[in-house]
């Protein structure tokens, strides 16, 4: 049994061994399996050859349902590898951060996270597209069990908008996927679901249809991502969810659709995603400053920290759309960040909530002199998020940046002076590449750095410094003991929290310090998506952009692209 | 063109004498134009980068920038142990002496090689190639860039950091055991940011410690973090600067795009091209996106150097300890916009206007923060200002084109300038945090003041110009030689003049306030320094809270028993070294060929040395005539100082000054009032946003998640109006059956006739359908497309 299928099944298994055993066991079995998991990754991680890091490794491959040419195949990148190693860190970490917070129908809980873990790593591995599929959508149960049966009061009501409006839009995101197998079908006469033919099928679309089908994937991507408008789910699922709930949620579920995006709408679709490309780009700014404006005026913690994601995510998305190296390695990376560093913020809310049980800031602040642990975390992650350059949220948002700023096709650049006339051809620029985006994009979601840091500092500001406030103490007697109500739990943070804290500051600095090893691997990765894309848009527009759509070539496009997210 | 291409084009034909000053102190062979014309008094020195040649260096010097980082972590380490004692503070004067030291040592490798440059490796940072061309590859090492400039610069950071350490671990010793292990690891970490920004040799690296700096600023000016106010100014601090730091990335990235590098020593070469074509006056020849590069940096520049109109951070960022305000909102942190203009000046050099807009920015802050500080009453902030102020002529000396004016100013105001927020600092940890010059009178006259009155004086002349004693009174004349020397920047020249007898009087207002005339304090409300306990920074024990901050009704009292203690040695020696070496500084800036000259010149901020013209002064040269003119000035500020202040403090004199007020208008009260920049800000731009977010909240709320939910209640008013339906009356179930069957009939018989002829081909496949066989069979022919959805209808009914 390879490797690839235990790290798969362990943590099923371990769900369904937690359903067996008493429920004092749990949470133990939880914890252990899941850490169980990141030996496995680790083992796997040694052994995956990274020199071939754009390869498919540790293929395996089963019939699933032959008449379909359905095929249970699994393998992984670099790219897959990353965010596997999110997905799996991230389990163990989960599952410690519980055993305060969850003290009833333990059995459930834990083998919910564990089975979810499954589908999450299911997602990454796949490379047939029902499977694909199957554990896109699998994700969704645990998560809704999870949110309604374990979340705040308003829980109910949570947790079904988060489950019929990422529902709705991956419904969408299959009807694309299933046109292209058939057109593939059609072309082949073969049914076949596997990554690759579906790829070549549906690079074989003319431009007509592959905007439809770009359309129909980001519908599904989009939301989960989620770009904005369609966000709103976020907020809700974010403050109803159990802190690991969260946790999971913008570590890894969000990344689903980034990852979606990286593997589908890029190189299914190449011509609609470089047509449109502005388009999503500017959703993707919008969201950025807008979530960013929103999150100043929360009076939740955590639900600043929700609507942060919405921002956050707005670079990954424009470093996606710049279709070059850069930008594309940046997206990839900031996956891996966002989830460390918002993962991070969400189990610091969980555990002064745990301790206070609020989170208004009206109520709450000024915990710096009662939890200087607690308060070094939060301004480091805090940090982190704002991205501040030594910690990993900076590489990766300066790399998306970058992206779209060179991502200029030669209109862009015109418009910013360089005229052909007077310096050659713009695309001869030393550090210009091919793409749809350029300087202006860069420079309005630059912006996103001063509305991060507003939102982020007016959070720690209120939270973390000035005079200590909690429910049932007077402003102003600083130095007595905390809150009666801890329960189990110490004024400052305990040595499980800590414990489960220190690996994602870790690695925090590590990706900030030493992202080179990192960004080293996902070069191939993203090279071959992005010669992809560049050969297509290449031969197309040499074709005069023929078949039909947008094709004139001037921005009409855009506009259309607006109204199809919608 | 403008009036800088014709002020280029005559400067770099009068450059015969400078140019054979260039040959004497840097290797010709390492000058960007080889070819500098020594031969005869006329020829032309071509324009270039002033890049030398790269020589190595032993690794060991990429410790510098780490050693504070490990002292910082050791100082964690001591937080976490909860040490109770100054270890933190002998950690890391310990380090930064080390620091220092290995700094002299690069200083002399770098010495010895003239106009050259060395690259340190240390390790990769951003490294990443997925393709074969420049665009296709980012490189931003931990590496480092060593040229005179960077020593110049770290010579300072690391030798004023190693006092400023000592200084505060006297100053902050009240705090040993609460904050004081936090306070030495943000100060850990500032050396190393600044060191990164200052020795980085790439824009990134640079990058990382321009927002390094950021965030210990931030942190320390929070130190006080119980204090709204002090939490205000550092939120303030971090997002002023911000604000700033969009310009610089975009800059940065726009050189990338420019120039496929962000690496110095690859960056440079590749602007020789445009040097040449700035120093003909064909900027017309120069990309926009090049010279767009430069004034990008400026606005980062503007927001880390608190300028116009990104200065109103650092007033406020006094709410730090004072060692932090001496050291990072004095000396170092805040010339990090002038290092970087200085480091990138090649760049500058190609855009028409970039230079302008740095020396008029410059200038007009000058004169703005003067004003203020002329009628503001904390002492702290007075200081303040006058930084701000000095910046602004450091901003002004390079954007006359003075290469060595600007860096040289950096210099000397680093010492002094430390000295005197030192000196302020010590009256504060004496007097209770007393800093209102009202309030306090004469301590020069009480026991155990003495070191730090001399050292305020010291600090004084030099920061008011006194001629030719003082070390700020040579460099901030080269600044104003230079721009008077300069035809198209005599306005500027003008603007600071005049600055320069604002300075000489509000420094002197402050010191014949506080420091002569009859002994006289009132202590301030933070009464740590009589009990020795303190303002209670970690709220471990509960009880130090409320002596710390709280009541101030309560200290009446206590204020009758209050003596105001003197400094201890720590604070004395550091503040007797200061004033020594600001006296030794003067041999360093003095004159046409002092030490900073060759400092500078040897190094890319040398490129536009050369640029210098001798414009007349009514008369005479610029740089003689100044001399004399801004010491008349620099007196005569004094002297209006000593009437108003010092002879004047009699209650006649005093009756006249009031005299004098009215006829000033509401200007004195307008200055007081920081010319209401900050509030203009706060009604411009703050309110406006917040309510822009208030705005967006709602209609998120309303308007997007509202149409989602729209969607999600369609369904179910449907079913509501539908629900009816469901009567369970078994007569209405018969009667809507037979007229579902009708109309189902009716349907049938509709379609049949119309697909009579198709029928044939549905029955044939009918039990082939699912196969994958049949899909192939079908194929991709259009005419087949209806007989398939039939195929597909009818397996459907079948299952």
């Amino acid at each position: 049994m390879s490797l690839l299928l235990v790290l798969l099944l362990a943590p099923l298994v371990g769900a369904a061994l937690v359903g067996v055993l008493p429920e004092r066991l749990a949470r133990r079995v939880g914890t252990l399996v899941s850490l169980g998991c990141v030996g496995v990754f680790l083992v796997m991680a040694g052994q995956f050859d990274w020199s071939r890091s754009g390869d498919d490794q540790f293929v395996t491959s089963g019939v699933w349902f032959e008449p379909l040419g359905l095929r249970f195949s699994m393998a992984a990148d670099s790219v897959s590898m990353l965010l596997i190693g999110l997905t799996v860190l991230l389990g163990p970490i989960c599952a410690l951060a519980s055993y305060t917070a969850v003290t009833e129908r333990q059995k459930t809980y834990y083998a919910w996270l564990l089975a979810l873990q499954t589908a999450m790593t299911g997602v990454f591995l796949a490379r047939d597209l029902v499977l694909f599929y199957v554990f896109f959508e699998f994700t969704l149960v645990p998560m809704f069990i999870l949110i309604s049966l374990y979340g705040g009061s308003n829980r109910k009501h949570a947790a079904i908008k988060f489950f019929l409006y990422t529902f709705t839009g991956s419904v969408l995101t299959l009807a694309g996927l299933a046109y292209v197998a058939l057109q593939s079908a059609r072309a082949t006469g073969v049914w076949a679901f596997d990554f690759e033919s579906i790829e070549t099928a549906a690079r074989g679309m003319s431009f007509a249809e592959q905007k439809w089908v770009f359309f129909a994937l980001m519908a599904g991507f989009a939301v989960k991502v989620p770009i904005f408008p369609v966000h709103t789910w976020l907020p809700l699922a974010h403050t109803e969810a159990p802190t690991a709930g969260s946790v999971v949620l913008a570590g890894v579920l969000l990344k689903l659709g980034t990852y979606g995006i990286f593997r589908f709408a890029l190189q299914m679709t190449p011509l609609a995603a470089y047509e449109y490309a502005p388009a999503v780009a500017v959703l993707g700014i919008i969201g950025i400053v807008y979530a960013g404006l929103i999150c100043w005026v929360q009076s939740d913690i955590k639900k600043l920290v929700a609507y942060s994601s919405v921002s956050h995510l707005g670079f990954c998305v424009i470093g996606l759309f710049a279709l070059n190296g850069i930008g594309l390695s940046g997206s990839v990376l900031y996956m891996i960040n966002h989830g460390l560093s918002t993962g991070a913020l969400f189990l610091l809310i969980g555990m002064v909530y745990e301790r206070y049980h609020t989170r208004e800031f009206k109520k709450l602040g000024g915990l710096a002199s009662q939890m200087p642990v607690w308060s070094t975390f939060m301004v480091f992650f805090a940090m982190a998020s704002v991205g501040l350059p030594g910690l990993n949220g900076f590489v990766s948002e300066f790399m998306c940046l970058l992206g779209t700023f060179q991502a200029g096709g030669s209109a862009t650049w015109t418009e910013f002076g360089m005229t052909p006339g007077r310096f050659g051809d713009a695309s001869l620029l030393p550090g210009g590449t091919f793409g749809n985006l350029g300087p202006w994009f860069a420079a309005v979601a630059a912006t996103g750095m001063v509305v991060t840091a507003i939102y982020i500092l007016y959070m720690v500001g209120k939270i973390v410094w000035g005079e200590f406030r909690a429910p049932g103490h007077e402003p102003g007697h600083g130095g007595h003991a905390g809150h009666a109500d801890h329960g189990a739990l110490p004024r400052d943070l305990s040595r499980r929290e800590i414990g489960i804290l220190i690996p994602l500051a870790v690695a925090c600095l590590w990706l900030g310090l030493y992202p080179s090893p990192v960004l080293r691997v996902l070069e191939q990765p993203v090279a071959n998506v992005v010669q992809q894309v560049q050969q297509d848009v290449k031969s197309w527009g040499q074709g005069g952009r023929s078949e039909v759509g947008a094709g004139d070539g001037d921005r009409v496009g855009t506009v259309a692209g607006v109204e199809g997210e919608r | 063109m403008s009036e800088l291409a014709a002020h280029f084009g005559m400067v770099y034909e009068s450059l015969g004498s400078l140019s054979a000053m260039a040959a004497s102190v840097a290797d010709p062979a390492h000058l960007g134009g080889g070819d500098a014309g020594h031969a005869a008094g006329h020829a032309v020195v071509r324009l270039g980068t002033r890049m030398g040649a790269k020589f190595d260096v032993p690794g060991l010097f990429a410790l510098i920038p780490f050693i504070p980082l490990l002292a910082c972590v050791l100082c964690g380490v001591c937080a976490a142990l909860k040490v109770r004692s100054k270890l933190p503070a002998a950690i890391t004067v310990g380090s930064l002496l080390v620091c220092f030291g290995l700094t002299v040592g690069l200083y002399a490798v770098v010495h010895a090689n003239p106009g050259d440059y060395a690259v340190i490796h240390a390790f990769d940072w951003i490294n990443f190639q997925w393709g074969p061309s420049s665009a296709q590859s980012l490189t931003a090492n931990f590496s480092f860039y060593a040229d005179s400039l960077t020593t110049l610069w770290m010579l300072f950071v690391t030798g004023l950091a190693t006092l400023i350490a000592l200084y505060a671990s006297e100053y902050m010793s009240h705090d040993v055991g609460a904050g004081y292990c936090r306070f030495f690891a943000a100060f850990g970490l500032f050396v190393f940011s600044m060191a990164c920004l200052v020795m980085g040799d790439n824009l990134v690296l640079l990058f990382l410690g321009w927002e390094g700096v950021g965030l210990c600023s931030y942190l320390l000016i929070g130190y006080f973090y119980k204090r709204p106010s002090a939490v205000a100014a550092a939120k303030k601090a971090f997002i002023v600067n911000r604000i700033g730091d969009i310009g610089l990335s975009l800059g940065v990235m726009l050189a990338f795009v420019q120039f496929g590098t962000l690496e110095y020593m690859y960056l440079f070469p590749k602007l020789e091209p445009y040097l040449a074509l700035a120093q003909a006056g064909r900027w017309t020849e120069i990309p926009l996106t090049v010279q767009l590069i430069p004034i990008l940096l400026t606005i980062g520049a503007f927001g880390k150097s608190a300028q116009l109109p990104l200065y109103v951070w650092l007033p406020d960022a006094m709410e730090g300890p004072t060692p932090v305000s001496a050291l990072i909102h004095a000396a170092t942190m805040v010339t990090a916009g002038v290092y970087l203009i200085a480091r990138m000046y090649p760049v500058f050099l190609v855009s028409e206007h970039a230079l302008m807009i740095v020396a008029w920015g410059g200038a007009l802050t000058a004169l703005l923060a003067a004003t203020i500080g002329m009628a503001q009453f904390d002492i702290k902030r007075i200081m303040a200002y006058s930084t701000v102020s000095q910046l602004g002529y450091m901003f002004c000396g390079l954007g006359v084109m003075s290469g060595v004016g600007g860096p040289a100013h950096v210099f000397t105001h680093a010492f002094f300038k430390a000295m005197l927020f030192l000196a302020c600092g010590a009256v504060m940890h004496g007097f209770a945090g007393q800093l209102d010059l009202r309030r306090l009178s004469g301590v020069g006259r009480m026991k155990g003041w003495r070191i730090v009155t001399i050292a305020m004086f010291v600090g004084c002349i030099n920061l008011a110009g006194v001629p030719f004693i003082t070390a700020g009174f040579y460099s901030k004349d080269t600044i104003l030689g230079d721009a008077f020397a300069n035809t198209h920047t005599q306005w500027i020249g003008w603007i600071l003049l005049f600055t320069a007898g604002l300075t000489a009087y509000y420094t002197f207002r402050v010191f014949f306030r506080v420091f002569v005339g009859p002994a006289y304090y009132e202590p301030g409300d933070e009464l740590h320094g009589a009990d020795g306990h303190g303002t209670d920074t970690h709220g471990s024990d509960g009880h130090a809270g409320d002596a710390g901050h709280g009541g101030h009704a309560g200290h009446a009292a206590s204020a009758a028993h209050f003596h105001p203690h003197p400094p201890g040695w720590a604070i004395n020696s550091v503040l007797i070294v200061l004033a020594v070496l600001s006296f030794v500084a003067i041999i360093l800036v003095a004159g046409e060929q002092s030490w900073i000259h060759g400092m500078v010149f040897n190094s890319t901020a040398g490129a536009g040395i050369g640029a210098e013209h001798h414009a007349l002064f009514f008369g005479f040269d610029a740089h003689s005539a100044m001399k004399v003119i801004s010491g008349v000035v620099a007196i005569t500020g004094i002297a209006i100082a000593y009437f108003l202040h010092m002879a004047g403090r009699t209650t006649a004199a005093t009756a006249r000054a009031d005299k004098l007020l009215p006829w000033l208008g509401p200007i004195p009260a307008w200055a007081q009032n920081k010319w209401y920049v900050d509030e203009f800000y706060h009604f411009l731009l703050v309110r406006p946003l917040w309510l822009l977010s208030v705005v967006f909240s709602v209609i998120d709320k309303v308007l997007v998640d509202g149409l989602v939910n729209a969607f999600g209640w369609a369904p179910r008013a449907l079913a509501k109006s539908t629900r009816p339906l469901q009567s369970g009356i078994l007569h209405d179930y018969a009667l809507r059956m037979a007229a579902g069957v009708a109309i189902f009939v009716v349907i049938i018989a509709i379609l049949g006739g119309r697909e009579g002829g198709a029928k044939a081909g549905t029955g044939g496949t009918d039990d082939q359908v699912g196969t994958v066989g049949t899909v192939g069979t079908v194929g991709t022919a259009k005419p087949v497309e209806s007989q398939r959805a039939t195929a597909d209808l009818s397996e459907g009914a079948s299952r």
